[in-house]
């Protein structure tokens, strides 16, 4: 029903099916049959072996991704037609940018966010099941600091950026999932506009504070022999007694390395790359395709380790938010939850105040006395 | 391929922002978070059209349902949208644009389907010249330099100091003090206009682009067989079998041209190209034969002894209408044997055997050549010998045949036909006394004016200066040049400085000057180059630089020729941008101020324009029309090819030939006519002649189009006839065998004298057909008898009175190879060539060794984004982004053996720059390439603002300095010059390339 | 309902850059973006072949998969538009975009690109058709004004088709039986999936010898 475009079809279908004809018949006298070709010969090559068949060329185009031709645009990747042929974990062996698109779409989005929600679920069914972890905060009126105001401030702040991050950053994955069909594309794209952009910028923020944090805490985060035990016994979860243990037990240890630092590194690492901060890369798309895989599936495993740390921090146990808040715990806390680092305290390994802030505690309630044992 | 990509950059000033990188690319990003809208809502101010298109939509393959609905903008008020229908501005090849225009804002183009030549496509300068209308970089004031600075001024202090300055000059030094750098980019009439202001004026000092483009062509063709011009059309490569590609590069610099010779080629043509570089035409050829540069003789002649060897030639065809084969022939058989071909050019036996057999096989053949022939110091003769191998071929003269030469820039064969040439008067009418007359009569002036206008007689009738020496015209010694005092003022009306050779030395010229004055949409690297610091013995302290502002030919309207002859009248788009002015406008106030005012426009209407009165540009053409008879520019009235441009659709793509069609304005009946009533169209435009689609084609009638070759050399040569054979002539003639150009004698002799009307009779006495006012002789020869008025003569094969008549391969100035410049030497010196004295066997002399030190051949030629020298389309920014940078094509061992990779900045060093010792060189980029082998390197010619690896961006006039700059080629071009016309040699010289450490 | 494709014949395509310009002009691009590209293989060596590049409106868009905001729609011609109003210019597209074509007016620092932009096949946005809005944001709409792209109008080679599937494809085979080579469509089978009809399958999508 539609008219060819104009000045396009100068020849007729009846002419070419004439010519095409013509040209089928038997070979013309003196006709010498060209040499075989070969699979690796170049076009020009091709073109006297084998006329008319432009495989070559064709090989060229597909494999321009990482030999480029040339474009007579400056920048990079001009020449390149389709991008290169590769196989990401989890593709197929296709162009990288679908090749992207399956790992990021097949994998990370379908089993990252379900593994997110399964994670959520868990805690939630945990939550239910077990209630906040240990006994309801009493006041025994002797405070042990447990954290100093800069490790809270450091920890807030890193807090908040992660928070924010993880937000706009699971809104980004999976918004147009749960968010859009609610509000609606206009008000979806505002939002993500502007989660997307606060997420660039309070990335590298993150990184400084992921990093404070990190050499804050490291020191009491390296693994003690107690920490077997703990790990041994699950930590005391399936019992009704938590297993003793240092200034942080091997379950806050294991989200320490492996819910905070190795993928905040990871994540900083990779978020910087797709941010374009990091000086002397080309930022090619097969780069940022790596980085971001790499940055989607440590951002998957870090809000879930975070989730739970967030879920102890706050409902999943007593009086663990207060530590954050205050700084202080109450030492019936402590030796719940932490009674060899108590026991340090006790003993005057660990000055039970490190802060040099004028105290605000009330002079009665200063740690001067060994704790009167387990409640 | 890794080895031939050319290297990422980011060179070009997108706004020039302080700070660190960082914050910088920062802050772009900011700025740019939001929509791209700066150069849209310009439009939209403007009144922007939107929806436009909705109205004037021509296709309809998909329509939404909600599209028919009226466009609704913004104000709504009083909006004004109309399409004016233009042409491409840049090469020869015509492609017509419809420009959409909304309250006087060139919003859009759209293609033009219906064009036969272009059917609506077009190359990237063709679909970007919007920008024109948009002209952020252009001129925009009236400028002088002053102190180093450009300074604007008012038109009117402009006219009244150039005219004084001028009127001192003459008073000092004679008119011939004044050289005149006219323009191809002008339009019919401006060119036509320009020769005249030039002549009343009272010089011959002046020229255009022709003479560095197609002028060997020109002389070498019209010596050949009468029309120095493309005989066929790009249309008609249609019909070719075989074409040769020799020295064009068409898809590059005649993009458009190829929609027609790869539709030749998908029915069966056999395409060759020839040529130093595998070029993009190349790359589309069934065979490439690669020559060294400045070798197409040997390499045609080498063909041509296969072609004789074999009796592949016409026979009958040579004997009817050819002159001097059988001695070419024996020249050939006896010089160009396979071992000397391949020893000159390196041509191989068996390649130009094939290239001989597929020419034989598959006629008719059209041969295609372009600047690879003519830039030589021996271009003439190269192109003869192209129009031999033709003649020997028996394809001259024939659909599908013929020699193709394609032309340069959009109007470079108008302004050749009727502009401003050193040599002739409109039409080739040559400087004798009587084509003065002949003019004096139809400028409706008298002829001992004009005389008194000269510095002498002999001044008047002396070919003037070409543009290719005017730097010889100012730095040569006096008593040496052929005219009174030296060049003292210069006017680039229209022309680029950077593309004529010896830039060194232009520079040094340009200081000397007293006056020089650029006319000029743009600012052209004339302006920079002259407010840059020389030499400061070299500078004249009274020198007087200005520019003004010209408008385009989108900002006027006008007729302007394509390279195939045809005619294509340009609406005016819109007003002149800023002050500009249109060049006829200019011409008309300058002289004015000199004194000839009246005289100038004496037959012309005179209209308001943007900046004051202007001769109307209709009735110039009617001036044209009136006396060019010589070429057929006498048809074409403003009506017809107004009528043309109209009504393009009932034009046939193949053979350009309307069936039926009337105008509906006019009633004019287009059945019959050519598109664009390709030249020559001859005699009155009443007469009805439909143009010639191909030129010397017998198998035609004369009134349709046919023709034969031209009787202009006498009717016979030591004792042979140089008239056509019997039974050879145009179809349908009454005179059946060869005879002479028709004059009052002969119309009286065959008894047609009583055809004439008496007032005919009365004008037509004691005249031939170029001069008979009345055009009635050439009436009554075409019309009632069927003969061509110019006669029926042959072909001369032997161009006798050229200095090789049997043309003669020679070697370059400068040369590689000490060992063929031995046998193959240049010319002798000459003493008064031009009115300069012109070295040849001097220059090659000194420097037969030259390649020992400088051993590469140095070549330069065109990229498809940027046209001429360049400013033009390097001031388009859709363009300019294309392509960011001055670069060297370099062989990969070449390369390797100077330690060059891929992208590296290189110095381009040649002789001349041994006399300016703190020259470093050219420095540009290298492209590692095998398009050319390991002798040559090729640089594209259209940069200039670097200069010696300095960018000259602060002595261009704020503002408008172009968004990319290069260093230009012709600053380390050679001396060189054909010696027929004097053009210059481009193509073949010598360089070193060095790697650029830092 | 016609299915717009675009096909660009290699043995025509002579890297003038007319498509590119055409573009630029008609849809009046700022510096830096370039809806279209040519490129040429084998440059300067026989067997050099160029191809015009642009957005394939693919059948199974990739672009369109992992748009985090969902901004992109498929129109009833096939054709691949999105929504700067909603795009949140991340540049996932242009990873995931086996050809490179969204573009973007800025260059990233800080994941800032600007909103993206691309070839429209010259149909505009999701704004009212031949409005300011819409020109402002995505240029001329010309398959609204029943018009074709404008750099496949003015190729100038009619190497460039761009059209209705079927057509073009039909002038293309033509074209292709008439010189008897030159048959493989580029990029077809990536965006779309399958040959074009009739011709000879379009490059196996894996690398190795042929
Ligand atoms: N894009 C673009 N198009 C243009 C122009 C432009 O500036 N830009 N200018 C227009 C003008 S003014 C003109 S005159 C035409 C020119 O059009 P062309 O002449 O086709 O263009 P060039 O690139 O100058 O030269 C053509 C070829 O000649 C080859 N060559 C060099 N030396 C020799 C030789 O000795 N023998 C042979 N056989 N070949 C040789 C070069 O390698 C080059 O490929 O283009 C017109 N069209
Ligand atoms: N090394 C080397 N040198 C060469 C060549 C080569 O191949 N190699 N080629 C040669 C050839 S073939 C040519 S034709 C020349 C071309 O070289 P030029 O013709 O000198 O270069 P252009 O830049 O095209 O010059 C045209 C000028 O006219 C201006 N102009 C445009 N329209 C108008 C108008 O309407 N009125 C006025 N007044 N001005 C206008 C433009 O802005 C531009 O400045 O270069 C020659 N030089
Ligand atoms: C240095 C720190 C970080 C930087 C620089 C950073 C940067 C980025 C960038 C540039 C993107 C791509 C989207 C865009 O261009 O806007 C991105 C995506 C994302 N980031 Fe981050 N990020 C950082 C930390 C984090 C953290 C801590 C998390 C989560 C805990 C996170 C989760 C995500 C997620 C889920 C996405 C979306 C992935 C997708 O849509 O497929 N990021 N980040
Ligand atoms: C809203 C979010 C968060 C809350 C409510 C929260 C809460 C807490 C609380 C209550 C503690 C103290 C536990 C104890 O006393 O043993 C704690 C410790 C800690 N938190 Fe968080 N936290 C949050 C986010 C984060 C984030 C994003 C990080 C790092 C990326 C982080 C890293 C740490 C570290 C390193 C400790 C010290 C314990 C350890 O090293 O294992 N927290 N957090
Ligand atoms: S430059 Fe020549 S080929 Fe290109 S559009 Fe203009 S006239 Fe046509
Ligand atoms: S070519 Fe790229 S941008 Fe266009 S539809 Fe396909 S994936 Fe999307
Ligand atoms: S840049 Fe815009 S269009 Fe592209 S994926 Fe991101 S939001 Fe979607
Ligand atoms: S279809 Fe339109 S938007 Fe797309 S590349 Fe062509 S001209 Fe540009
Ligand atoms: S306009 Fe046509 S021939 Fe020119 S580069 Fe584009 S696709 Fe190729
Ligand atoms: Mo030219």
């Amino acid at each position: 029903q539609n008219a060819p475009p104009a000045g396009t079809a100068v020849t007729t279908p009846e002419k070419a099916t004439r010519e095409a004809a013509t040209t089928t018949g038997g070979a013309p006298a003196g006709f010498v049959a060209p040499a075989e070709p070969k699979a690796d010969e170049s076009a020009a090559a091709r073109a006297q072996t084998q006329p008319g068949n432009n495989a070559p060329v064709w090989r060229a185009a597909r494999d321009s991704g990482s030999q480029p031709g040339y474009s007579s645009l400056p920048g990079a990747e001009q020449g390149m037609l389709i991008q290169p042929f590769v196989q990401y974990p989890g593709s197929r062996l296709t162009n990288a940018g679908e090749a992207w698109r399956e790992v990021r779409n097949r994998w990370i989005l379908p089993y990252g966010g379900s593994f997110l929600l399964i994670v959520l679920l868990a805690i939630a069914i945990f939550y239910w099941r077990k209630g906040p972890l240990g006994s309801p905060v009493r006041d025994t009126g002797r405070k042990v600091e447990r954290f100093t105001p800069f490790e809270r401030a450091a920890h807030g702040a890193n807090a908040a950026a992660f928070v924010l991050l993880a937000i706009s950053g699971v809104v980004m994955a999976f918004g147009k999932f749960f968010l859009l069909p609610v509000i609606g594309s206009t008000l979806f794209g505002w939002l993500t506009w502007l989660l997307k952009t606060m997420h660039n910028f309070v990335g590298p923020l993150f990184a400084v504070s992921l990093v404070i944090v990190v050499l804050t805490f490291v020191k009491d985060n390296i693994a003690s022999k107690a920490d077997f035990v703990w790990l041994s016994k699950a930590g005391g979860m399936l019992g009704d007694h938590e297993i003793p243990s240092h200034r942080f037990n091997a379950g806050e240890k294991g989200i320490f390395w492996w819910g905070v630092t190795i993928p905040g590194l990871i994540i900083v690492a990779s978020g910087l790359v797709l941010d374009q901060l990091l000086p002397g890369l080309a930022y090619l798309r097969g780069d940022m395709q790596i980085a971001h895989m790499i940055h989607a599936s440590a951002a998957v495993v870090m809000i879930a380790m975070l989730m739970g740390h967030i879920y102890m921090g706050t409902i999943g146990t007593h009086g663990a938010l207060d530590a954050m808040r205050t700084g202080w715990v109450d030492a019936s806390w402590a030796r719940e939850h932490h009674s060899l680092w108590l026991d340090d305290i006790d003993a005057g390994k660990i000055p039970a105040q490190r802060s040099g802030q004028p105290d605000t505690t009330p002079a009665s309630t200063r740690p001067s006395a060994p704790a009167q044992g387990r409640a | 391929m890794l080895l031939t990509r050319r290297p990422p950059s980011r060179t070009a000033d997108t706004g020039p922002r302080g700070g660190s990188p960082l914050v910088d690319r920062l802050v772009g990003g900011l700025a740019r978070s939001v929509p791209i809208v700066d150069r849209r809502s310009f439009l939209r101010r403007s009144g922007l059209g939107v929806g436009v298109g909705l109205a004037a939509s021509q296709l309809t393959l998909v329509r939404r349902a909600d599209a028919a609905d009226a466009p609704k903008t913004g104000d709504g008020s009083g909006k004004k949208v109309e399409v004016k229908r233009t042409v491409c501005g840049h090469c020869s090849v015509g492609c017509a644009i419809d420009a959409v225009v909304e309250n006087g804002v060139w919003v859009r183009q759209e293609p033009v389907f219906d064009s036969p030549i272009n059917l609506g496509a077009h190359c990237a300068k063709g679909a970007a010249v919007r920008e024109h209308g948009h002209g952020e970089y252009r001129l925009r004031t009236p400028m002088k330099l002053v102190d180093g600075k450009y300074q604007r001024i008012s038109w009117d202090q402009a006219l009244d100091e150039i005219s004084r300055k001028m009127l001192e000059l003459r008073k000092a030094s004679g008119p011939d003090s004044i050289f005149v750098v006219g323009s191809s980019k002008h339009n019919n009439e401006q060119a036509y206009l320009l020769r005249k202001w030039v002549s009343f004026w009272g010089t011959n000092n002046t020229d255009h682009q022709a003479r560095i483009c197609h002028s060997t062509t020109v002389a070498g063709v019209a010596n050949t067989w009468g029309y120095g011009a493309m005989t066929n059309s790009y249309n008609d490569m249609q019909n070719a079998k075989a074409a040769i590609y020799i020295g064009s590069n068409a898809a590059e610099a005649h993009p458009v041209s190829m929609l027609h010779m790869l539709h030749a080629k998908e029915n069966g043509c056999k395409m060759i190209v020839v040529d130093p570089r595998f070029t993009r035409t190349a790359a589309k050829a069934d065979e490439y034969v690669r020559i060294r540069s400045g070798s197409d003789i040997p390499f045609l002649f080498g063909v041509m002894w296969h072609i004789f060897k074999n009796g592949w030639e016409d026979r009958k065809y040579l004997e009817d209408r050819v002159y001097g084969m059988d001695k070419v022939k024996e020249e050939i058989l006896a010089k160009w044997t396979p071992d000397k071909v391949e020893e000159a050019c390196g041509v191989n036996e068996a390649t130009a055997f094939k290239v001989a057999k597929i020419l034989a096989e598959n006629r008719p053949g059209t041969i295609v050549w372009c600047m690879g022939q003519t830039q030589h110091s021996i271009g003439n003769a190269i192109v003869r010998a192209s129009c031999l191998l033709q003649l020997a071929l028996g394809n001259v003269g024939k659909s599908g045949g013929g020699t193709n030469i394609f032309r340069g820039h959009d109007n470079v064969q108008g302004a050749t036909d009727v502009g401003p040439n050193p040599d002739s008067l409109p039409g080739y009418y040559g400087l004798a006394e009587g084509s003065w007359k002949h003019f004096a009569k139809a400028w409706g002036v008298d002829f001992e004016w004009i005389k008194k206008q000269y510095a002498s007689p002999a001044m008047m009738t002396k070919s003037g200066m070409t543009v290719s020496r005017w730097i010889d015209g100012v730095l040569e010694k006096n008593e040496l040049i052929d005219q009174d005092s030296n060049l003292r003022g210069l006017f680039f009306w229209g022309h680029a400085p950077n593309s004529q050779t010896r830039g060194l030395e232009m520079k040094k010229a340009m200081d000397k000057l007293d006056l020089l004055v650029v006319v000029d949409p743009f600012p052209s690297a004339t302006a920079a180059m002259a407010a840059m610091p020389g030499n400061k013995d070299d500078l004249n302290p009274n020198r007087a630089v200005y520019l003004l502002p010209a408008a385009t030919q989108f900002e006027t309207s006008g007729s302007c020729t394509a390279s195939n002859r045809s005619l294509q009248w340009r609406e005016k788009v819109i007003d002149p941008l800023w002050e500009s002015r249109t060049d006829h406008m200019i011409m008309y106030q300058l002289a004015e101020k000199l004194g000839f005012g009246k005289e100038l426009v004496k037959n012309y209407k005179m209209v308001q324009g943007k900046g004051g009165m202007e001769p109307e540009v209709e009735s110039i053409l009617r001036e044209i029309n009136k006396c060019v008879w010589t070429i057929g520019y006498t048809g074409q009235s403003p009506e017809r090819l107004k009528a043309h441009m109209r009504n393009m659709n009932v034009f046939d793509v193949k053979t350009l030939k309307a069936t039926g069609g009337i105008d509906k304005e006019t009633g004019y009946k287009l059945d019959g006519d050519y598109f664009g009533l390709p030249w020559p169209c001859y005699g009155t435009p009443e007469l009805r002649h439909p143009g010639s689609p191909n030129l010397y084609d017998t198998s035609r009638h004369v009134m349709e189009g046919g023709g034969n070759f031209r009787a202009n050399f006498g009717v016979e040569r030591e004792g042979v006839s140089l008239l056509a054979g019997d039974g050879s002539h145009s179809l349908g003639a009454e005179l059946t065998t060869g005879y002479p150009e028709f004059d009052h004698v002969l119309l009286k002799k065959l008894g047609w004298w009583g055809d004439l009307s008496e007032d005919e009779q009365k004008a037509a006495e004691g005249k031939n057909w170029k001069t008979d006012p009345s055009g009635g002789i050439i009436r009554v020869a075409m019309q009632v008898h069927g003969c061509h008025p110019f006669g029926n003569a042959k072909a001369r094969a032997v161009v006798w009175n050229f200095p090789d008549p049997i043309p003669q391969h020679r070697e370059p100035l400068y040369s590689t190879r000490a060992d063929l410049v031995a046998k193959y030497p240049t010319h002798d010196d000459k003493k008064a060539f031009w009115r300069l004295p012109t070295l040849y066997k001097s220059v090659q002399e000194k420097n037969k060794d030259i390649g020992k030190t400088f051993p590469l051949i140095m070549s330069s030629g065109r990229l498809v984004e940027y046209e001429g020298g360049g400013e033009e389309t390097r001031s388009n920014p859709w363009l300019a982004e294309l392509q960011q940078d001055m670069f060297v094509e370099i062989n990969p061992k070449a390369a390797n053996d100077r330690g060059i990779r891929n992208g590296d900045w290189v110095w381009i060093k040649t002789p001349p720059m041994a006399a300016v010792p703190d020259f470093k060189g050219l420095r540009v980029k290298a492209l590692v390439t095998e398009r050319v082998d390991a002798e040559t390197v090729w640089l594209p010619f259209h940069f200039s603002g670097r200069w010696g690896g300095v960018d000259l961006a602060a002595y261009y006039p704020e503002g408008a300095k172009p968004v990319v700059r290069g260093e230009a080629v012709n600053t380390a071009t050679t001396y060189g010059y054909d010696s027929v016309t004097m053009m210059q040699e481009t193509k073949t010289t010598v360089c070193q390339v060095e790697k650029a450490t830092a | 309902m016609a299915r717009m494709k675009f096909i660009c014949d290699s043995e025509r395509c002579i890297e003038c850059n007319g498509c590119v310009t055409a573009c630029k002009a008609e849809h009046d691009l700022p510096w830096g973006v370039n809806r279209r590209r040519v490129v040429t293989l084998n440059d300067g060596v026989p067997g050099e072949k160029s191809i015009s590049v642009a957005c394939m409106h693919c059948s199974d868009a990739p672009c369109m998969a992992v748009c985090p905001v969902n901004c992109f729609y498929r129109t009833d011609e096939g054709v691949v538009l999105h929504d700067k109003d909603v795009c949140i210019g991340c540049g996932y597209c242009s990873y995931a975009c086996p050809f490179g074509a969204p573009q973007f007016p800025s260059n990233g620092t800080f994941g800032l690109r600007g909103k993206m932009d691309k070839c429209t096949f010259c149909a505009g946005g999701p704004e009212a058709n031949g409005s300011a809005a819409e020109f402002e944001k995505y240029g001329r709409n010309r398959l609204a004004e029943g018009k074709l792209p404008a750099c496949a109008e003015m190729c100038s080679t009619k190497a460039l088709l761009g059209g209705d599937g079927d057509i073009v494809a039909d002038i293309f085979r033509t074209r292709v039986i008439q010189r008897g080579k030159g048959s493989e469509v580029w990029g077809w089978g990536t965006a779309y999936g399958k040959p074009a009809g009739g011709a000879t399958p379009a490059p196996a999508k894996e690398p190795g010898k042929s």
